[in-house]
């Protein structure tokens, strides 16, 4: 009894310990985090590694540390306990899927990838790839176009690289292509902006990780149109272990963002705040042999004005399998259904946003009450009217298997398809075309149906072979694989006009006409790789790959598009690791690589064709594309050097890279001289280069054991100019004819051009036409966030920025044109010339600073009844804005209307912003 | 291992041994449906279609040569609209769009002329002389748009600009070739109309008179298609609501307005680009000019009898407005009580019930006028003021004014034969147009009084100079 009693005591007994902490190399780990498990106690080592802690004999002491393994230690007689922290694999080895063929270390690469952590894309509340990327990625710039649903970003990273497409990413889900169209279909429903992306349906359900890899050398295996970057979404399989259900309801309230509204009474006729809902239901488990993870969700909105709605439903389901002991199979599949209503928008008189907000409609605030009551009465009758609708499906499935013929040497092969089917319609009834004056009152043989089908097939597959050796110093990863894709984009279209009110059953228009519209191209290659590993610390990457697609001309060869690249982790070194610097740069690692990547053209654009077009119920031959045998895909050619730095044991991370981007026969449209009577033909005769500047930073400011801050932060430079022209004269390619977007040799792409006024100071005007009125393109711009979290809560917020860049503001040149405002326009210009001749005057800074996030999270753990973890958060969107001009520069929807055409995004007009968001969220786990 | 070679084996033999599976693994076929030359050249019946596709493009020239001349002339104004930001006030500019679409389509309708003649003609076992006549018009109209609308134009592509003159007598060749092949009354008079800019008296009075010998109500149009397009462009600008587009009439020819309107979902309205009526008028200007003013009115008595045949149209305009209720321009005459220049009944009253409009000719000269009329400018400017009515939204003021055009950037950048200050680079506006330019559409009107009237009267103005080169070609 007295013995159990002693021992009761000596058990209890508590004691102070003390100590050192080190890496595996006997380096002082200073902020390592120890506490004494199951209590309330613990303390940091200091800058020397050493600590103290008192606690009883027995307890448990848990060592962590960011990037290092987790280690327990029990205490027992000894009063001093040395531990020394691994290096956690994860960290070490973190692999890059997206760009290699096969995964490969991040450490071994000469190239940059951000990524986008499971944990970061849930705090989001956004269900659209675009707004996810959008200030969490340091170097894109991602812009809002429009706030109406189905609409999607403008994305870019290293500048416009191309004249001839837009300048999106290639989204690839789980290896798979998926349709990434970031415009107007060819023969999609225009409603004069706004236009409709599939960017906005690309399924983000259950999210492992998302890459975003930007141009250059780490596109290069991709060959094709990746030179715009690749957007990687891999999902979730699941995870061994048992079965989690989550289940998780969010709700929203959705405000119009009015900071930019000329007139308030545009508000009042056309905003009401709306509200979303969106319930998801998760399953996540499995065992040694098979892992799944399935997860639904519906989401509803009846967003920020009188008319929008939107709903989406997601299934997606993952599996992994460990089919035998060599044969591994890991599949996705998911759903997306999504449909929604437009309103007509920027470029069309339909549009009462624009028609408000363009002074088409006289000057609001000075419209008596009992005119305005008259405006909102009509305003009211159209919205009531206007019908135009949208529904998507798409399906996306991948199926990856994996056979390792033994540790050393293993074989990938993916298949799978992503198909995205979209209907389009606009129902412009007698009531509608009556209701904005296009028609007499009595009208009933009018009204029209517009319907467009899209169908989007993509078929890609990749088979490669990793082979890993190992040569005393050296290490060599070898992927050699081939890699093939094909997509199909047929759209139909119909339009029925003469009918009656109150059907939409084509066949029930007497007068009924149709188009259709083919896009196909096939695209192959043969890809290499080698990583060569010298002493672990440095890394030689080269190889290439050979690309060959279908819409060449027939006298183009393949390409051979080679990469090299070079990595020096000089902190990896054991010299480093025994010098003192370590302790103040924790890490060093310089990369420099060279690579190409290409973008092809609009299939079928190197033919000479012919039209046939149905006119009086005859046919009627006429030319169509004059044809180029010698069109093949430009060639971008990338080099970039970078830096990355670790202060501080980590805690201060700094990464700069230097980039030069060089697009080589860039597929220019100039226009053809009118005296030869023929459409301009896509030719590859430009050269634009594209350089700048990288700097990502981000911190760990605080890191206890409850409280943790981090900041990061990014600014980006680029600098764009067309080398050459070939020759061509400067033309146009967005905007409009008396101010608009040119390409122009020594000019950048895109740039602003137009008649400029300036004042002879006595009251006279010199006119300069054709004056350069700036880049629309922001030569800077970066992304800024924090992230705080003490023990269960965390707040996050994250923004972005850009300035340097110009944009009209084409909603002012309307209102000038129409007489009711003059803003900034001296007195003794207006009304003696053509506002056209004066339009530098509706030219502004395109520099804003948004927040895009407001965020915070509680999570209850397990106190909770039978839950697992609990979670409450509640986030706002877009709540804060600053920018130079009266307008939202972002607002540029109108500036996509072609088929995955060029998008300057340098005119702001008519559609409205992306709304204020408000919403809460609550999840369960059990 | 072994199992899996045993699967890869069978696979390849699969593969090897079955044709059918050859489709299914040729990933790299894909689908082109486009025409290729081929399918056109050697086919028969292949000329009336690509002669139907030059009708069409005739359609298509017509909408952009329509909206420049017709805002450039005195007929309408721009109050609402993003047609051409620039030809209202007569600002004719190298870095015009609509220059160079403008050079564009008189060009492709040549080059699709020639191709015809050259390629699809000969090739096609059904041509016809009536087919190849066709052809040779429509290259004559080529250069005769040239002609009339610009002051040089290559006519090959990146060739050496070829002055009006000379673009208007290689229409006449054409025109010439074509009444050769087989004579239609609108070759007669294309042909005339040549002569009549260039000021060949004689030979413009013989081929009117031979137009109107062959048939003498004729119309030769550009057909619009409502329901597959082209559309009647200057009919959207004209009459259709609901869009950016108003051009206002100026209100001593609001009785001509909308001259193109909505007709039905499959047929837009056409645009009459050779009517009889311009033979009379070339044969009533030059008996003026030879002061033979008896033969002159019976001209314009035969043009008014032609004109009370012609389609009178009775339909709802009420929601044209003036100006169009869209805009916030100012009020224009809307009241038929409103007397413009001293002339009353030149206003319609288009919200109490429907209207009547011409579609092909209308004027209001009257018998009387004719009858009273005396040799002098006074005649000239009687003749002058109908050639405005009756050619009313179908390009002619323009070239009766001597305004031309210039040739695009585009081509002066491209073309090494031209260079910016050449001929055809620098606009052609007649100093006494210039002078006037910027009150060619304004006008004088207190909102709910009952007279209006122009700021200038340009027909005056036109027969003040009918001496200079540039107007009124027989003086």
């Amino acid at each position: 009894m007295l013995c159990f009693l002693f021992a009761g005591i000596a058990f209890a007994q508590e004691k102070t310990i003390s100590g050192t902490v080190t890496d595996s190399k006997g380096i002082p780990l200073p902020g390592v985090n120890i506490i004494v498990k199951n209590t309330n106690t613990g303390t940091q080592t200091d800058f020397d590694g050493l600590y103290t802690i008192k606690a009883n004999r027995g307890a448990v002491l848990q060592f962590s540390y960011l990037g290092f393994e987790n280690q327990e230690v029990v205490v027992a007689d000894s009063n001093t306990i040395d531990i020394q922290l691994n290096a956690s694999e994860s960290v070490l080895e973190e692999v890059v899927i997206t760009g290699q063929g096969s995964g490969i270390a991040k450490r071994k690469l000469s190239t940059t990838v951000d990524v986008l952590t499971a944990d970061e894309v849930d705090k989001l509340p956004s269900n659209q790839i675009d707004q996810l990327l959008q200030s969490t990625t340091p170097s894109a710039q991602i812009r809002l176009s429009s706030g109406q649903p189905g609409t999607a970003s403008i994305v870019r990273t290293r500048g416009p690289i191309s004249a001839s497409t837009s300048a999106t990413p290639v989204v690839i889900v789980d290896g798979i292509r998926v349709d990434n169209l970031n415009s107007n279909p060819q023969l999609g429903i225009g409603t004069g902006g706004a236009n409709v992306s599939a960017l906005a349906d690309i399924p983000v359900e259950s999210i492992e990780k998302i890459e975003y890899i930007k141009g250059g050398a780490a596109t290069t295996l991709y060959g094709a149109d990746a030179a715009n970057g690749v957007i990687q979404i891999i999902t979730k399989k699941g995870t061994k272990g048992k079965p989690t259900i989550t289940f998780e309801s969010r709700v929203g309230i959705i405000n119009a963002t009015e900071d930019f509204l000329k007139y308030e009474r545009t508000a009042e006729a056309l905003f009401e705040p709306g509200l979303s809902l969106e319930y998801k239901l998760g399953l996540n488990g499995g065992n040694e042999k098979v892992t799944y993870n399935f997860s639904g969700s519906i989401y509803s909105d009846d967003s920020f004005n009188q008319l929008n709605e939107q709903v989406r439903r997601n299934l997606s389901f993952g599996l992994g399998a460990q089919v035998t002991d060599k044969l591994k199979y890991q599949g996705s599949f998911s759903y997306v259904g999504f449909e929604y209503n437009l309103d007509y928008n920027a470029n069309t008189s339909f549009s009462r946003f624009s028609a408000f907000e363009g002074g088409g409609r006289g000057n609001l605030d000075e419209l008596s009450d009992a005119q305005w009551q008259s405006e909102l009465d009509r305003s009211n009758r159209i919205g009531e009217t206007v019908d135009i609708t949208s529904t998507v499906n798409r399906f996306t499935n991948s199926n990856k298997f994996t056979y390792e013929f033994s540790d050393s040497f293993d074989a990938n092969l993916t298949v799978g398809i992503d198909s995205r089917d979209v209907v389009q319609q606009n129902y412009q009834t007698n009531a509608f075309q009556i209701a904005i004056g296009a028609i007499n009152p009595g009208t009933t043989d009018q009204a029209n149906l517009s319907r467009t089908l899209r169908k989007a097939f993509t078929l890609t597959s990749d088979l490669n072979f990793t082979y890993n050796a190992s040569l005393e110093n050296f290490d060599f990863v070898t992927i050699v694989g081939g890699q093939f894709f094909r997509t199909t984009d047929r759209q139909y279209f119909v339009n029925g006009s003469g009918g009656v009110d109150g059907t939409t059953d084509m066949g029930f228009y007497p007068t009924v006409t149709s188009d259709d519209f083919v896009l196909e191209n096939a695209n192959y290659g043969l890809y290499f790789l080698e990583n060569i590993g010298i002493y672990d610390v440095a890394f030689l990457e080269f190889g290439g790959r050979l690309d060959q697609n279908t819409s060449a001309g027939k006298n183009s060869d393949p390409l051979l598009l080679p990469k090299v690249g070079i990595t020096y982790n000089i902190s990896d070194h054991d010299f480093y690791y025994d010098s003192g610097i370590r302790e103040v740069v924790s890490s060093i690692k310089l990369r420099a690589n060279y690579g190409e990547a290409t973008n092809f053209a609009q299939p079928f654009s190197q033919d000479r064709t012919f039209n046939l077009n149905p006119y009086l119920g005859l046919p009627s031959f006429i030319f169509n594309n004059p044809g180029n045998d010698d069109l093949r895909s430009e060639i971008v050619k990338s080099t970039e050097f970078g830096v990355e730095l670790g202060f501080f044991n980590n805690r201060l991370n700094f990464s700069g890279t230097r980039y030069q981007a060089i697009t080589e026969d860039a597929l220019f449209t100039p226009g053809a001289p009118p005296s030869s009577g023929q459409f301009n033909q896509v030719q590859n005769i430009g050269e634009i280069e594209n350089k700048g500047w990288e700097f990502a930073f981000n911190a760990d400011i605080i890191r206890t054991q409850d409280h943790n801050l981090s900041i990061n932060a990014s600014y980006n430079t680029n600098d764009n100019i067309v080398n050459s022209t070939g020759g061509a004269p400067a033309f146009n390619v967005g905007g409009f004819t008396v101010i608009g977007s040119w390409v122009e040799e020594g000019q950048s792409l895109g740039y602003l051009r137009g008649t400029a006024a300036t004042p002879n100071g006595d009251g006279t005007y010199t006119f300069t036409p054709n004056t350069a009125l700036g880049d629309t393109f922001a030569p800077n711009f970066g992304s800024f966030g924090l992230n705080y979290s003490y023990k269960n809560f965390n707040l996050f917020m994250t923004g972005d920025y850009q300035f340097g860049g110009k944009i009209v503001d084409l909603s002012f040149l309307l209102r000038h044109l129409r007489g009711v405002d003059n803003t900034g326009i001296p007195d003794d210009l207006v009304g003696t010339t053509n506002p056209f001749n004066y339009v530098n005057y509706f030219v502004f800074d395109n520099d804003f600073v948004k927040i895009r996030n407001i965020g915070a999270s509680y999570s209850f753990g397990d106190k909770l009844a039978i839950f697992s973890d609990v979670t409450v958060g509640f986030t706002v969107t877009n709540p804060f804005n600053w920018t130079a001009g009266d307008f939202d520069p972002e607002t540029t929807g109108s500036g996509i209307g072609a088929q995955n055409g060029f998008a300057s995004g340098g005119f702001a007009y008519g559609t409205e912003s992306a709304p204020r968001i408000y919403m809460t969220s609550l999840k369960f786990k059990f | 291992m072994k199992k899996i070679s045993i699967y890869i084996m069978a696979i390849g033999l699969l593969f090897g041994c079955t044709d059918d599976l050859k489709n299914a693994t040729d990933f790299t076929s894909v689908e082109n449906p486009n025409l290729s030359e081929s399918s056109i050249v050697g086919q028969p019946n292949s000329s009336l279609i690509w002669l139907a596709g030059l009708e069409r493009e005739m359609a298509l020239t017509l909408n952009e040569i329509l909206i420049l001349s017709e805002l450039g002339s005195d007929n309408y104004v721009n109050t609402q609209t993003f047609f051409s930001q620039f030809l209202d006030n007569l600002e004719i500019r190298i870095d015009d769009p609509d220059m160079r679409d403008t050079q564009f389509r008189i060009a492709r309708i040549r080059v699709a002329a020639q191709f015809g003649l050259n390629q699809v003609g000969p090739g096609d076992s059904e041509y016809t002389s009536a087919t190849e006549a066709e052809y040779n018009f429509f290259e004559g109209m080529s250069y005769l748009y040239a002609g009339m609308y610009f002051s040089a134009l290559p006519q090959e592509e990146l060739g050496v600009p070829v002055s009006s003159a000379d673009n208007l007598a290689s229409a006449i060749a054409s025109f010439e070739t074509a009444i050769a092949l087989n004579p239609q009354p609108e070759y007669w008079l294309a042909l005339a109309r040549a002569n009549y800019y260039l000021g060949n008296q004689t030979e413009a009075v013989t081929a009117a008179q031979n137009a109107i010998a062959l048939d003498n109500d004729f119309l030769r149009s550009a057909q619009y298609d409502q329901l597959n397009g082209p559309v009647n462009l200057f009919e959207n600008a004209l009459y259709q609501r609901g869009t950016f587009d108003d051009l206002q009439p100026l209100p001593t020819l609001d009785f001509l307005d909308p001259k193109y309107s909505f007709l039905t979902p499959d047929r837009d309205q056409s645009v009459h680009y050779l009517k009889a009526e311009e033979a009379y008028l070339i044969l009533a200007e030059s008996n003026l000019a030879n002061s033979n003013l008896l033969a002159a009115q019976n001209n314009l008595q035969d043009l008014l009898s032609l004109i009370d045949t012609r389609e009178v149209r009775n339909i709802d305009d009420s929601i044209e407005q003036r100006p169009d209720p869209s805009s916030v321009f100012d009020d224009r005459p809307s009241s038929p009580s409103v007397v413009v220049n001293g002339r009353a009944g030149l206003v319609l009253d288009r919200q109490s019930g429907n209207i009547d409009v011409p579609t092909v000719s209308g004027t209001s000269l009257t018998s009387a006028d004719v009858t009273a009329m005396t040799l002098g400018d006074a005649a000239l400017e009687l003749l002058y003021r109908t050639r405005q009515e009756v050619f009313i939204a179908e390009g002619l003021r323009f070239a009766d004014m001597g305004v031309k055009l210039v040739i695009h950037e585009n081509e002066i950048l491209q073309n090494p034969n031209v260079s910016e200050g050449d001929l055809g680079t620098v606009a052609v506006i007649p100093s006494f147009i210039d002078a006037v330019k910027n009150d060619l559409d304004a006008i004088n009107f207190v909102p709910g009084s009952n007279t209006a009237t122009t700021v200038i009267n340009l027909t005056e103005i036109l027969v003040a100079n009918k001496n200079s080169d540039q107007v009124l070609p027989f003086h």
